[in-house]
């Protein structure tokens, strides 16, 4: 059953066609990457799937609903119920605690609760480390807090943004291996990379070149 | 855990914990605040102090006595009572008579009046030595003193040169020692003369009678009558003739004898010699005024000190209202100077209010004085006002720039919250709620910083302190608050515009 159907998209700034009649179905449960170069439409897509776009031409069905002609409003809400954004640069509010950071997603979404929100931080090893500022956690540290922070709402989609771009080999082990207990327990992943080991690591690539879909790739050595 | 209290939590750590940033964000409202509260505290208090300062240029009333009345000390002490006392800056009454200086041939306008009052209501006045202290000193204008050549320390005689006094006043005082004598009109016309001491206390000591023009069996009597003669000693002046018996008494005499005031001592008139008997006290009566009235009196005085005040004052004697009393005999007062610290509308009910009580008393405003009072303090509170909204103006500027440098440099977590799902009113919500907190702490500090400016200024510039406006502190949170809120606004604004996608591009 697709979670996520795009269906014809375009984005066109003036003469500039970031997508063009880009189709993408994602069943619940999957894991997707996208890969491709810079300028390839990588961000734009990212940002029509992650509702902070909308796009010029075509439809995108979440869970079954047409997003494409939402207002900004609707789309906001839509963002904070279904879906877990973790970024390339960490993106931590920078004067609130590890655990603070994660309850403020709690608390766009529904109710800060600071016991859970501890319960995220002990998942992805980080239980010791709740009460320290981003400034006293590392890199590694700082993402497994934003990956805390995209799950504690147990999103439908996890929507990654060059997830390990920042990280060393070790942490980016970590943060991989944190994605697939979230696939094991069936949340969607749709991850943007420009790592071939980090594609390598989702069911299916979908390679975007010039707006374009160019080639899908199954990871036929995935391990479930 | 609640969403308030997260809302809270969010913005005591982001307050906290970015404090270099909030400090400067604080220190700006707190500043704002400070010069606000300042300048507002100097606004009200400047009438209060300048009114202090201007009364330095002397009285701004005037109590006269009304048309036919007389002024007095008592009349003026019940007039003043009217004033409450924090007012009443000061009163200073004057009696203006001439005083001769035989010695030189000179006569000189001479002012009694209260030295303490007059420091108050003329503080202009300088003197070279001193205000008289003692009594039997004075003050000499310069005018005079360069004239007659005195200096501090010389001694002057003075001489009172009463002039008419109305017959039968009683306030008329008495020397005591004098030699009285006196005729006046007794039975059909005869005229009865007499001649009396007094005593050291003023009292009739001896008392001869010459009726030999009345009927001897019955006014001729009154020479020889030891009974009648010996109840005139001991009795002062005027006197009041009891007990008339006689048939012949007719109006003229019971005129004669009204005519005595209330509360003069009594004698009995001479069984069947009424007429007569009122004659001598009558006689007794003229000459005691007669003789108050026509002795010019003299007294030495020592020069206390140089009046200089560059008017027409250095052309005057100055001397203790009670010294001039002394020399005169006289219980009256000219004028009252008064120095009222209060606006110009009040000052002009109090006049009216003086006026219409009709207690004899008069009051008139020196305009010259109240009317550039007026003007002066209107404009320095004008100016201090101007000032105030320009500092308030600087103050808004200051904070937006402040708020704004902060809200830029947070876009990203502003983009941030957005992308987690926060509503623009969420964004505003935590934004205003930061600037509310900043405006009332700056506004706390302010209030308190801002009173001890006001007192510093206070202090330099008017010489005196301030008391603390229990509602500027309320006021004060209010307006930065207020001021933090609104400069708030328009970097909210920006905030808002803030495309949450940006977060997403790596930057």
């Amino acid at each position: 059953m697709a979670l996520l159907e795009l269906k014809n998209i375009s984005k066109i700034y003036g003469e500039l066609k970031a997508l063009d009649n880009v189709s993408l179905h994602v069943d619940k449960g999957e894991w997707v990457a996208i890969m491709g170069p810079s300028g390839s439409g990588k961000s734009t897509m990212m940002n029509i799937i992650g509702c902070m776009d909308k796009p010029t031409k075509g439809e995108v069905l979440l869970d079954g609903v047409d997003i494409s002609k939402e207002s900004s409003k609707k789309l906001t809400d839509i963002r904070r119920d279904k879906i877990g954004l973790i970024f390339q640069q960490f993106h931590m509010v920078n004067y609130l605690t590890a655990v603070e950071n994660v309850m403020v997603s709690q608390y766009y979404h529904s109710m800060p609760d600071e016991e859970e929100a501890l319960e995220a931080l002990g998942r992805v090893g980080l239980r010791e480390r709740a009460k320290h500022l981003p400034s006293q956690l590392s890199g590694g540290e700082q993402q497994r807090v934003c990956v805390a922070r995209a799950l504690i709402n147990h999103p439908e989609l996890i929507l990654a943004d060059e997830p390990t771009g920042n990280l060393d080999e070790a942490n980016e082990n970590i943060v991989l291996d944190l994605f697939r207990q979230l696939h094991r327990e069936g949340t969607t992943l749709i991850v943007v990379t420009h790592d071939p080991e980090v594609a390598e690591a989702a069911q299916r690539t979908i390679v975007l070149e010039h707006g374009r879909v160019a080639r899908e790739i199954i990871n036929e050595n995935f391990v479930e | 855990m609640t969403k308030r209290r997260m809302f809270l939590r969010m913005i005591t750590a982001s307050l906290l914990r970015r404090r270099s940033r909030m400090l400067i964000a604080l220190l700006s409202i707190g500043i704002g605040a400070t010069i606000l509260a300042g300048l507002v505290t100097i606004y009200y208090d400047v009438p209060r102090q300048m009114r202090a300062q201007m009364r330095s240029y002397g009285a701004n009333m005037l109590l006269m006595p009304a048309d036919g009345e007389t002024l007095t000390e008592a009349r003026l002490e019940e007039t003043l009572s009217r004033f409450p006392e924090e007012t009443l800056v000061g009163a200073a009454p004057y009696r203006y008579v001439r005083l001769d200086m035989t010695s030189r041939q000179q006569s000189f306008t001479t002012a009694g009046t209260d030295f303490d009052a007059v420091q108050k209501t003329s503080p202009y006045f300088s003197v070279e030595g001193a205000y008289p202290a003692a009594s039997r000193e004075i003050l000499v204008g310069k005018e005079i003193a360069e004239t007659i050549g005195v200096k501090v320390g010389s001694e002057m005689e003075l001489t009172w040169q009463p002039t008419a006094v109305a017959e039968g006043d009683a306030s008329a005082d008495w020397v005591p020692g004098a030699m009285l004598s006196g005729s006046a009109e007794g039975w059909s016309g005869g005229s009865v003369s007499i001649s009396a001491t007094l005593g050291e206390d003023g009292k009739i000591a001896e008392i001869t009678v010459d009726a030999s023009t009345q009927t001897a069996e019955f006014g001729g009597r009154a020479q020889t009558d030891e009974a009648f003669l010996n109840q005139f000693v001991g009795k002062s002046l005027p006197l009041r003739l009891t007990n008339v018996t006689d048939e012949n008494a007719g109006a003229g005499i019971r005129t004669a004898m009204s005519a005595a005031p209330e509360g003069s001592d009594e004698v009995d008139a001479l069984t069947g010699a009424t007429v007569t008997s009122s004659a001598i006290v009558n006689a007794l009566n003229g000459a005691r005024t007669a003789s108050a009235a026509s002795q010019p009196r003299t007294m030495k005085y020592t020069v206390s000190g140089i009046l200089v005040t560059g008017g027409e004052e250095e052309g005057y004697i100055f001397m203790a209202l009670s010294d001039l009393e002394a020399l005169t005999g006289e219980d009256r007062l000219d004028v009252a100077e008064l120095s009222v610290s209060a606006e110009e509308d009040q000052l002009n009910a109090y006049a009216e209010g003086i006026t219409e009580e009709d207690n004899g008393v008069t009051a008139r405003l020196v305009k010259r004085v109240t009317k550039s009072e007026t003007a002066v303090l209107g404009k320095l509170q004008a100016l201090v006002f101007l000032v105030t909204v320009v500092v308030l103006l600087l103050t808004m500027i200051c904070v937006s720039t402040t708020m704004m440098a902060v809200v830029s440099e947070r876009r990203r977590e502003i983009g941030l919250r957005k992308a987690l799902g926060a509503s623009d009113n969420s964004i505003r919500g935590e934004f205003l709620g930061e600037g509310i907190f900043l405006g009332t702490l700056g506004g706390v500090l302010g209030a308190v910083l801002g009173f001890v400016f006001a007192q510093v200024v206070s202090v330099n510039v008017f010489g005196s302190s301030i008391t603390f406006q229990p509602l500027l502190l309320p006021v004060t949170v209010l307006v930065s608050v207020a001021i933090a809120a609104v400069s708030c606004l328009a970097p909210i604004k920006r905030a808002m515009a803030i495309d949450p996608a940006l977060v997403l591009k790596g930057e």
